[in-house]
């Protein structure tokens, strides 16, 4: 039988793993320019920073857009029933504490149809992390009003405005006791990527409420504190022991007041000393936090240490069993009272209703899903519409400086030196792309470290399955790269990964220049 | 919103300026190299008495650094690239475009006045601009380009 474990810490040699290793093979299928694949993207750039093997991370999810999360990620995943992936994932972390189990939901399959079985593993401090896509509606029935949706919003399900006031999802999880509470934002990529961390790393239930865009339904729901003109003027940057500072301008702060918390500004002669410093471990700042909608409180509003539902639990099996011995399920089933149920079945012949079929016409939405098709590519005017339309080709990508795996690290220096450049393509003998080597593997894993750069080769220390793009790659998809993953190169290479070119961040500044 | 228009008008200060660390001159290249390590950054911004006097950078580890260990226990002073061009926190984003594009170097430092360092201009500030005006067409993709929805998700 399984003892109780913790998570461990990967051994002295931890994995390493890069984005393309959490890449699954499956197409994603989100409407275009769906605020899920930001979180996607984010996730994939977090997971290989944890140093865990991708077999010792479950993703659950139930029902909703959000819920296909699981297919497009390369580690263990459950699609699983209607709001119940917080009760999968239960099970799951208590049979097998040494997994980092990821629950995936939305407004409607979190808070409505699954609210109980998330009320539940946030009271019991289960050890997964809850990450709900919070949209204002529900996408995937196609646009009625969710458990989140704002009074008045004009559905499908309510034309002429809902009556009903929605939960705050923050509020909810403090109320039921969840031990990490935390709010970020799909499109501010950095500050999501911190959130997901530190939910990764807290040990016991991790909640995360995450303003998601719908595009389709409900676009610009969460406008003021996503659209980057006006989103630091509404929203407030939670950092643990920092005054509450926010605004644009760094104006505004928030006070103690008499019954509860105040904006002022510091002009009218408040000073930082007054400001209310963010306090992780207290609850009644989060909840105070949780009601406040301006500014809008963004980042870990409450994380505290307390023991976990599968601790305590196999704590008590472990004590069981070193009295009573090993269990026996046998015995326990005769020990009382049985009884045989009587066969009811003859006379029944079975019958099923036959399923009822309808094929949907596959022309229905062509039209409509043009139209999203375009939407993700025009962006607007001028200078934009022209970044938008532009291939990798457009942009002129450099021919790549390569190096063959067995090469000495010695001479991949010396080449980038010459050539004065940050990366080298790495291939195999056979010219294949094998990986890619840069000024940051050099600073990471080489200097100050190795002394004999002769004695090392290039495959020791290159970055392996590195991103790649194709020459008629919109230059979006390189952005894309760069600005998610912080990459400053991105190989170009054929249909049979033979290197043709490289893209660097430069190349954008470059061609950003050249048109101020 | 007109791209060009943005970037001539928007405070250089208003953008992502944090790809940075600062160290003072007597610091060790290993503690230096340490340090960039452990915050994830390529570019430490070099101080004596609070003032700037020069940028250490992965392309001077290239340079200068990789292949001499005897500059290891050196203080940055030696390897560092000394009085860095800098933009002062009035510049418009465009200014800077333009001044990074012209020294062809991929830090430049901002500074106040006074000589206070407040943050350092990358390719990657401008990267972020970018994806933070536009983030359903960059932020919002799929993992693989070749493999996209064709189709409206749902029921």
């Amino acid at each position: 039988m399984t003892t109780v474990k913790t998570l461990e810490t990967p051994t002295a040699e931890p994995v390493r793993l890069s984005r393309k290793d959490f890449v699954s093979d499956q197409t994603v299928r989100w409407c275009p320019g769906c605020g899920d694949y930001a979180i996607l993207a984010q996730m994939q750039k977090v997971l290989p920073e944890l140093g865990i093997p991708r077999e010792k991370i479950v993703f659950i999810s139930g029902i909703g857009c959000s819920s296909r999360f699981p297919y497009y990620m390369e580690t263990y995943g459950v699609h699983s029933i209607h709001g119940r992936a917080p009760t999968l994932a239960t099970g799951l972390t208590l049979v097998n504490p040494d997994l980092s189990v990821w629950v995936i939901t939305g407004d409607g399959d979190g808070l409505s149809i699954g609210g109980n079985h998330l009320l539940h593993a946030c009271r019991r401090n289960v050890n997964i992390r809850i990450v709900l896509f919070n949209n204002r509606i529900y996408g995937l029935t196609k646009g009625q009003y969710s458990p989140t949706s704002p009074k008045g919003l004009k559905t499908k399900s309510s034309p002429m405005g809902t009556v009903e006031h929605p939960l705050n999802p923050i509020s909810v999880a403090l109320a039921a006791e969840a031990t990490f509470v935390a709010r970020t934002v799909d499109v501010i990529g950095p500050h999501m990527g911190d959130v997901l961390l530190a939910a990764a790393q807290h040990r016991g239930v991790a909640f995360v409420e995450i303003f998601q865009n719908c595009v389709i339904f409900n676009d610009g729901a969460w406008e003021p504190y996503s659209e980057r003109q006006i989103r630091d003027d509404n929203n407030l940057y939670l950092e643990h022991g920092k005054p509450m500072i926010f605004g644009k301008n760094h104006d505004r702060g928030i006070i103690m007041g008499k019954t509860g918390l105040e904006v002022v500004h510091l002009a009218d002669g408040y000073r930082v000393e007054d400001l209310v410093v963010h306090d992780v471990t207290s609850l009644s700042l989060a909840w105070m936090l949780s009601r406040l909608e301006y500014p809008m409180p963004l980042g870990v509003i409450y994380a505290v240490e307390k023991p976990t539902f599968d601790e305590g639990l196999w704590a008590q099996v472990n004590e069981a069993k070193a009295q009573r011995g090993e269990g026996d399920l046998n015995r326990l089933f005769q020990a009382s009272d049985t009884w045989t149920v009587a066969d009811r079945r003859n006379g029944h012949d079975g019958h099923h209703e036959a399923h009822i079929r309808g094929e949907i016409d596959a022309n229905l939405d062509e039209a409509y899903v043009d139209e999203l098709m375009q939407l993700a590519t025009t962006i607007g005017e001028a200078l934009e519409e022209r970044l938008a339309g532009m291939t990798l080709a457009d942009l002129g990508p450099r021919a790549p400086i390569m190096v063959e795996t067995s090469a000495r690290l010695d001479h991949a220096v010396a080449l980038m030196r010459e050539h004065n450049i940050g990366c080298l393509l790495v291939t195999n003998a056979d010219r294949h792309l094998a990986g890619i080597i840069t000024e940051g593997d050099i600073l990471s894993r080489v200097a100050g470290q190795v002394t004999d750069l002769h004695a090392a080769t290039v495959a020791e220390y290159m970055t392996r399955h590195p991103s790649v793009l194709t020459i008629d790659a919109p230059v979006v998809e390189a952005l894309h790269l760069m600005s998610t993953h912080g990459f400053r190169h991105v190989p170009i290479v054929d249909e049979h990964n033979l290197p043709v070119g490289i893209i660097s961040v430069r190349d954008v500044v470059d061609f950003l220049a050249a048109n101020v | 919103m007109k791209l060009l228009d943005t970037l001539q008008h928007e405070p250089i200060t208003s953008l992502d300026l944090s790809h940075y660390i600062t160290v003072s001159a007597d610091t060790t290249v290993r503690d230096v190299l340490q340090t960039l390590r452990q915050s994830k950054r390529n570019c430490a911004l070099v101080l004596r008495d609070g003032q700037l006097v020069g940028i250490f950078t992965d392309r001077d580890i290239l340079r200068r650094v990789v292949e001499h260990p005897e500059t290891w226990d050196q203080p940055i002073a030696t390897v560092m690239t000394p009085n860095p061009r800098t933009l002062t926190e009035n510049a418009t984003a465009a200014d800077a475009l333009s001044l990074m594009n012209q020294l062809h170097v991929r830090n430049v430092p901002v500074v106040r006045a006074n000589g206070e360092v407040v943050g350092n201009f990358t390719p990657y500030a401008i990267v972020r601009f970018l994806a933070d005006s536009f983030p359903i067409t960059i932020y919002n993709r799929p993992p693989d380009p070749k493999r996209v929805a064709r189709r409206q998700y749902g029921g």
